[in-house]
């Protein structure tokens, strides 16, 4: 299962308090906890601090739980870091921050997710609020989703993000999670959604309702494969370029610049960095293979994956899709979610030529294209990884589109990788990465 | 031909994928010509329940059951009546609980339910979670259905069990029993959702709805490879080769 919190595990049981180590090395620290996004805010927040600090710890593979923590440290050991940046599964929360004191808390948003560990959705973000209360720390927390916005009668020191109304949303939502006021719980009104409760809301009863931004995205637009908006923090507006797909990564790129700035870095260099930023670890991940693009993206929640394939339908390039859906623990063992997520906006996506479907419950997942009536083209279904994976690479397309849960993501880019090593195939703007590695 | 199918509170009780469900019944209606009506019937659409054929209710959080408990009370004895009249109801975790006399939670509290049927269900320590495998007492074939379970409160009753458990918990994970069977009504704790990787039980439901309006025995065929393909994919995976059949 989850490979890369293996090493931590071992060592946590040695040494309990290396938690408390790791805390006193790192001068400065921001954890970021929430549902979706928090590995990529904090692979964005580790690759904007490396441009101007050298010594900065990440767990940037995704191990979130305290192992996983613990397991960052222990692959680079060093006796100082400028900055710590550690993402936290919610559930893990409250044991972590007993020995890692972070200045400052970004939390992303509250989805349902893996259920089946956390029992209830709002179980998780009481989890999260109980566990900073005797925190000192300043949070970064997302305006526009009410679990989260909710949090500011922490009356800790707040910072609120945003993105404000665009072509991309909605006014309606069909994987609604808690329409209901957080405060006094009566229903909330949208004025527009985003993505899932992630939008512009007020409770008629007790007036709770977005707070103000201090950071907010503005005038999304997607052209080249890139989505490039313009980020406006009270008034100083920059232009942002991201290359990844989704609304939900402007939220992520939100997230990024506000911690950034709050903690004293300049606006020119850290919108830089979002645009020359390259997601290496196979979460979400464009890779050239011979004369077509292979696109990674982990779904592992309703909203992550109504969002992946709303996002792919801003694509016109001819395209496959493959999705693989595994149920290891570390996936979720219960796949039902698939049935929450809006699959049925697949008959948006233009120049589709051929969906496939893998891993453990390939069957669910055509299962569920069955019942969004997706007869157009043929869904093949093969519970074998790596010959889906060598299929559809195989196939006349412009661009491939893996979505693979959590198990088979590394699986799926140890195969890419195994093929790239055979082809003359290369990881775009190489030279940026390795840049980026040993600097300029 | 036409049903009204009623999801109750679709807007509270939301949990676990279990709108699956309707998808499945709209759906297999549908590919046969027959008209479905979904109705989300819920605190800002409340609407006569006697228009319903199939009312559907799923689980939800705490604080879900809670409002939905204080605002369907007012239709307790519609709601009864109905099923006592034949109406189909299937009701999923939460509200198969809801459906009982009460529930006690961990610290001993007893919150009342609807009390359509007299059971009831107790927290016990440590939540049954995983993949279900049951033989089921409604005559159908294949006998198998496959599910889903996740839930903390255990149920105690002596009506027909919806089937006995092959792999995982049912009702209670003592008396190897789950869910449970009143005339047309079937409570389970089964998600997945249930219902599309159990065509036959799918369609068991649309058929009893039908019965009772039309003039109908069965229900015509549809090609159901993908939909036994999943539920033998759960048989293979999780049932160590017991209950195969087919």
């Amino acid at each position: 299962m989850n490979a890369t919190a293996l090493p931590g595990k071992v060592a946590l049981r040695i040494n309990p308090e290396l938690l408390s180590t790791l805390n006193s090395r790192c001068k400065k620290k921001v954890i970021i906890t929430g549902t979706n996004g928090k590995t990529t805010t904090n692979n964005l927040i580790n690759h904007i601090l490396h441009s101007e600090y050298d010594d900065v710890l990440s767990n940037l593979r995704g191990a979130n739980m305290a192992q996983g923590v613990a397991s960052a440290f222990l692959n680079d050991t060093k006796k100082e870091y400028d900055w710590g940046v550690f993402e936290v599964d919610e559930g893990s929360f409250p044991n972590i921050v007993k020995y890692l004191k972070p200045d400052y808390v970004v939390i992303t948003n509250f989805f349902r997710d893996q259920l089946d560990r956390f029992g209830e959705i709002e179980n998780t973000s009481k989890i999260v609020y109980e566990a900073l209360k005797p925190l000192e720390t300043t949070l970064i927390l997302n305006a526009d989703d009410p679990m989260v916005s909710k949090f500011k009668d922490l009356n800790k020191k707040n910072v609120y993000y945003g993105v404000e109304k665009s072509r991309f949303s909605t006014l309606d939502q069909r994987v609604v999670e808690s329409r209901f006021c957080p405060v006094c719980t009566n229903s909330l009104d949208y004025e527009y959604f985003n993505y899932g409760q992630l939008g512009k809301y007020v409770c008629s009863q007790c007036g709770f309702e977005n707070p103000e931004y201090d950071y907010k995205i503005t005038s999304i637009k997607y052209s080249e494969d890139a989505y490039h908006f313009k980020i406006d923090n009270s008034g100083k507006i920059h232009d942002v370029i991201f290359r990844y797909d989704g609304i939900y990564n402007a939220y992520n790129c939100c997230a990024a610049i506000a911690f950034s700035i709050e903690a004293g870095l300049d606006m020119e260099k850290v919108t830089q960095r979002i645009e020359n930023f390259e997601y290496k670890l196979g979460r979400m991940e464009n890779i050239e293979f011979k004369n077509k693009m292979v696109k990674i993206v982990l779904v592992k929640n309703p909203i992550g994956l109504s969002e992946v394939l709303k996002s792919i339908s801003n694509d016109q390039r001819r395209k496959s899709i493959l999705f693989i859906l595994n149920d290891n623990p570390a996936d979720g063992t219960d796949v039902s979610w698939i049935w929450d997520a809006d699959v049925e906006v697949i008959h948006n996506i233009k120049n589709l030529k051929s969906v496939h479907c893998a891993g453990i419950r390939a069957q669910d997942i055509a299962l569920r294209l069955k019942y969004a009536e997706y007869t157009d083209k043929i869904v093949e279904i093969d519970k074998n990884i790596e010959d889906s994976i060598e299929t559809v690479l195989a196939e006349d397309v412009d661009i491939v589109y893996i979505l693979p849960t959590y198990t088979a993501v590394y699986q799926t880019r140890d195969i890419i990788m195994g093929h790239l090593n055979q082809t003359s195939a290369r990881i775009p703007r190489l030279r940026e990465i390795i840049k980026s590695k040993i600097g300029n | 031909m036409k049903i009204n199918i009623f999801h109750m509170y679709p807007d509270l009780l939301n949990l676990y994928g279990d709108i699956g469900n309707i998808t499945s019944l709209k759906k297999r209606c549908e590919w046969r010509g027959i008209e479905a009506n979904i109705v989300d019937f819920s605190l800002s659409n409340e609407r006569d329940v006697n228009d319903a054929d199939i009312f559907f209710m799923g689980g939800g959080s705490d604080r879900g059951q809670g409002i939905v408990y204080s605002h369907f009370l007012k239709y307790k004895n519609s709601v009864s009546d109905a099923i006592e009249d034949g109406s189909v109801f299937l009701a999923i975790c939460g509200g198969y609980q809801l459906l009982g006399e009460s529930y006690i939670d961990a610290d001993g509290n007893k919150i009342p339910g609807l009390g359509v049927f007299d059971y009831t269900t107790e927290s016990e320590e440590g939540r049954l979670i995983g993949n279900v495998v049951i033989e089921n007492n409604l005559g159908l074939k294949p006998k198998t259905i496959v599910g889903f379970e996740n839930h903390g409160g255990r149920t105690y009753h002596s009506y027909n069990a919806l089937g006995s458990v092959v792999v995982g918990n049912g009702n209670n994970g003592k008396d190897r029993l789950e869910g449970m069977i009143y005339k047309n009504c079937i409570g389970t704790y089964l998600h997945g959702p249930i219902l599309p990787k159990n065509p036959h039980l799918s369609d068991h439901i649309i058929l009893s709805a039908l019965k009772r309006k039309y003039d109908i025995k069965e229900l015509e065929k549809l090609d159901d490879n993908q939909e036994y393909a999943a539920h033998n994919n759960v048989l293979e995976l999780y049932s160590d080769g017991r209950s195969k059949e087919q």
